[in-house]
């Protein structure tokens, strides 16, 4: 955890500024938040993966992960996995859908284009406490990434 | 003297027949260059001769006019055959020549001689001949006579007499025979001197020379025998003789000469005249005896092939049951053929047709009227008739007969009335026989009509309850598709429904659940008792409509999901589902029996959710009673199987059992028995789309029954919508 304070080593995609609070919360509790980089749409999103447009300054170094909602304004959330899993400087970033959508459907869709994980977001903030904590041991802290 | 007076009056008789002068017809002769005296070519290059001249006389005296050309005698010979000219006046008459030419009374009669080079002395007679080369003119009777005695094989002819003398005097042939006379004029005319007549007599070669004409042509054959007979009783032919024998007589006339004459030429004259009248006699008779000969030949000819056609015609008439008959009107004689009597059944010996009266008494009473009254018609009017009739015979058979009949008329009277009669009994019998058949076959040809009318008729109607089906069917199928759209449509809507509500209910309920506990977290310190169990309470009802958001996507996913079926052995299903249910406390506390049950064919993961939520409520509402007791079992019912499920739980009241299988609907209370009231009805949806039942039986506090039933392993599965179903 001995990272530059300019890194971002959490890229949270969300509109909801309720579950943005929720989220850092539970980001938080598990000790998480000091590089979390919070962007509201799949456009702006896309600019930071991509360094572009306002984030076309972004240190070069990539996040270590990217929570993703699917329901978002502008380019929706598995079209910004599409695009991110479809260019090879992007495409070893692990992505992890977090969305309120239990359908089948949304999660083959994002199995098929490549999500490294998908998490239904549970109602009960303990339980989203848990989870968001097992994701952060297991991505953050376990996972090994190429140049760590 | 006699025949003097014979002469006269036949030339008296002759002149009255002549032909008038002012019709004379033309015919057309020809005469040979030299065979003089009778025939030659004078100083100025016309015919001339004594048979010339004869010709010309009695052509003349039976009024006709002669044309007379000149040519080889093989040649005119020919002419005459061919029809080129009407006549020849000199030739000889032989048997060889009856064929080719019809030959008038005879004129002259004169033997022939031979005549050898002077000198010879080895022929003395015909015999002396044999072997020698003997020259003729060709054609000429001498020829014939020569092949006919067989005289010699060596012959040499030539196209006149006059170059046979020449051939013979410049030695390339022994002899030549011809007349006598004409021999010796030729050889002084032509002066060979070289050549002599033997003094020798040829009696097989007398030759009666007459005019000829083509054979046939009778009419000029009896003109030229009428100019004869004129010019020998007018003395004409003496004259004409007279002047072109002279020659040949001695110039002076002695008395012995006179003699001579009255010897050489007025006794055979007159003997010639005699000769001449038997000849024609007798040729008449020859003549009239081959004709009657001819005649009778004819008529047992006649007699022959008529016997011989009446046998064919009886022969016929048997065979064919036919037969002829002629009525006379004048005498009212009948005669029948023997065709005839066999038609009628009478032998020949035994009838006699004669009377008319007799016959038609063979014909039944009817037909007897019919037949006498146009017989009756036929004889008044004439006419014909053709009659069918039915015998009555004394044979007694029933005989049918055809009669037809003709009148032959005379002078506008009924001489005769002949026809036929014709046992056609055969005939009408195969008629009768064809009618029925035909009768019988035109029935069979109605009654198959009908039968086929009455076939169409149902074919028509069962095609148009066809059509009228298919048009339904139609119809249904497009309402069908168009339900299917609207379906697929609202599908489609309950689809985006569900997404979100998934998404869109869920945020602000997280956020309730959220900020509750940020609340209990921060501020803590700053609530009292009430405070804390308050936001407790918020979390809890967040917390509760998340579960019933969850619950209701799975009811909407279970009615929208595929169905995959195969076998599923359901005994296994209801342990693994139990284990992965029921926790630990329960699985010591419960004790579950399950029966062996036949594998049906089903979906296996709806099923599991069926079991998983029968068992849910099973252990939940046991959850407080003393029993804690789960049976599982089947029994076959029909087609079905019936699962069910029993438990010694809470039960419920029966009069709502209908309700239990509602969405939302609950018996208990939730602070007795938690939950959302989906269960049951996600276990119904899940039951109908599989072609099953859904039932209940249980009583307060006495446990519940839960029966499901699924058809026996049949390959696929009725889909049924769920009539109740949200």
């Amino acid at each position: 955890m001995q990272n530059n304070k300019n890194e971002v080593e959490i890229l949270l995609v969300e509109d909801n500024p309720n579950d943005i609070e929720i989220t850092l919360r539970a980001l938080k509790k598990n000790r998480l938040t000091n590089q979390v980089q919070v962007v509201r749409d799949g456009e702006e999103a896309l600019d930071f993966v991509l360094a572009k447009g306002k984030f076309k300054d972004r240190p070069l170094k990539n996040p270590k992960i990217i929570l993703l909602d699917l329901k978002l304004p502008k380019v929706s959330g598995l079209e910004v996995l599409k695009e991110i899993k479809s260019r090879p400087e992007s495409k070893i970033i692990p992505v992890i859908v977090m969305t309120s959508s239990q359908e089948e459907s949304d999660m083959i869709q994002s199995y098929r284009l490549g999500v490294n994980s998908y998490i239904v977001k549970p109602v009960d903030f303990d339980k989203f406490v848990d989870a968001v904590r097992a994701l952060g041991m297991y991505w953050l802290l376990l996972n090994k990434l190429p140049g760590e | 003297m006699k025949k003097f007076h014979v002469i006269i009056a036949m030339q008296l008789l002759l002149l009255v027949i002549q032909a008038n002068p002012n019709t004379r017809q033309t015919i057309n002769i020809a005469s040979e260059p030299d065979y003089p005296p009778f025939c030659l070519v004078d100083e100025k290059g016309n015919a001339a001769g004594f048979s010339i001249e004869l010709f010309r006389a009695a052509a003349d005296a039976a009024g006709l006019r002669v044309n007379v050309r000149i040519g080889v005698w093989n040649q005119i010979k020919r002419d005459l055959i061919s029809g080129r000219i009407d006549a020849l006046p000199l030739v000889g008459r032989t048997p060889e020549r009856e064929e080719l030419f019809d030959f008038t009374i005879p004129y002259i009669s004169l033997r022939g001689a031979v005549f050898v080079r002077r000198g010879t002395s080895a022929i003395h007679s015909l015999q002396d001949l044999k072997g020698r080369e003997i020259a003729v003119m060709k054609g000429d009777n001498a020829e014939e006579f020569i092949r006919r005695e067989g005289v010699s094989e060596k012959i040499l002819t030539t196209n006149t007499f006059e170059e046979a003398f020449r051939e013979l005097a410049a030695g390339r042939c022994d002899a030549v025979i011809t007349q006598r006379v004409m021999g010796i004029r030729l050889l002084e005319a032509k002066k060979i001197k070289s050549v002599i007549p033997l003094d020798l007599q040829l009696p097989q070669f007398r030759q009666d020379f007459c005019f000829a004409v083509r054979e046939g042509n009778r009419e000029l054959l009896a003109l030229l025998n009428e100019g004869l007979s004129i010019i020998i009783a007018n003395d004409t032919y003496q004259k004409i003789r007279d002047r072109w024998f002279r020659p040949v007589i001695k110039e002076r006339y002695a008395l012995k000469d006179i003699l001579i004459i009255a010897l050489y030429i007025l006794i055979p004259a007159a003997i010639l005249s005699t000769v001449f009248w038997i000849a024609v006699l007798r040729r008449e008779v020859r003549r009239r005896t081959r004709y009657l000969n001819e005649l009778v030949a004819k008529h047992a000819n006649t007699l022959e092939s008529l016997r011989k056609q009446k046998l064919l015609l009886n022969e016929m008439e048997r065979a064919s049951k036919i037969g002829g008959w002629e009525y006379d009107a004048e005498s009212g004689n009948t005669i029948w053929t023997e065709g005839t009597y066999d038609v009628y059944g009478v032998s020949k010996s035994g009838f006699d047709p004669l009377s008319y009266n007799r016959y038609i008494s063979f014909y039944r009473l009817a037909d007897q009227k019919k037949l006498d009254r146009v017989f009756r018609r036929i004889l008044e009017t004439g006419g014909s008739f053709n009659l069918v009739l039915r015998l009555n015979p004394p044979d007694g058979s029933g005989k049918w007969i055809r009669t037809r009949g003709q009148a032959e008329m005379i002078n506008g009277k009924v001489k005769r009335v002949f026809g036929n009669i014709m046992d056609i009994t055969e005939q009408i019998q195969a008629e009768t026989e064809l009618k029925e058949m035909k009768n019988e076959l035109e029935g069979q040809v109605r009654e198959r009509t009908a039968e086929l009318r009455k076939k169409i008729g149902k074919l028509d109607r069962s095609q148009k309850a066809m059509i009228y089906m298919v048009e339904d069917l139609n119809r249904i199928t497009g309402e069908l598709k168009e339900e299917r759209r609207k379906l697929n449509l609202s599908n489609r809507e309950l689809e985006a429904f569900t997404y979100s509500v998934s998404h869109d209910l869920r945020a602000p309920l997280r956020a309730v659940d959220g900020f509750s506990r940020f609340l209990q977290e921060d501020y803590s310190g700053k609530l009292d008792g009430e405070g804390k169990r308050l936001i407790q309470t918020i979390r809890n009802s967040a917390v509760k409509m998340d579960r019933l958001i969850t619950d209701l996507l799975e009811l909407s996913r279970i009615s929208r999901r595929d169905m995959h079926l195969g076998d599923v052995d359901m005994k296994e299903v209801v342990e693994s589902v139990y284990h992965e249910t029921a926790n630990e406390n329960q699985l010591k506390a419960f004790s579950i029996s399950i029966e062996k049950m036949p594998a049906v064919k089903c979906d296996a993961q709806l099923i599991k959710q069926v079991w998983k939520n029968l068992i849910e409520n099973a252990l939940k509402y046991s959850s407080k009673s003393k029993t804690k007791r789960i049976e599982v079992g089947s029994r076959i019912d029909g087609g079905s199987i019936v699962f069910f499920i029993k438990d010694r739980g809470a039960g419920f009241d029966e009069r709502y059992k209908d309700k239990l299988f509602g969405v939302f609907q609950r018996l208990h209370k939730e602070d007795e028995f938690r939950g959302t009231g989906v269960g049951l009805a996600i276990v119904q949806r899940i039951i109908h789309r599989q072609g099953g039942a859904v039932w209940a039986e249980g009583a307060i506090n006495k446990g519940a029954a839960f029966y499901f039933t699924l058809p026996r392993k049949t390959g696929k599965l009725p889909e049924r919508e769920d009539e109740n179903a949200e």
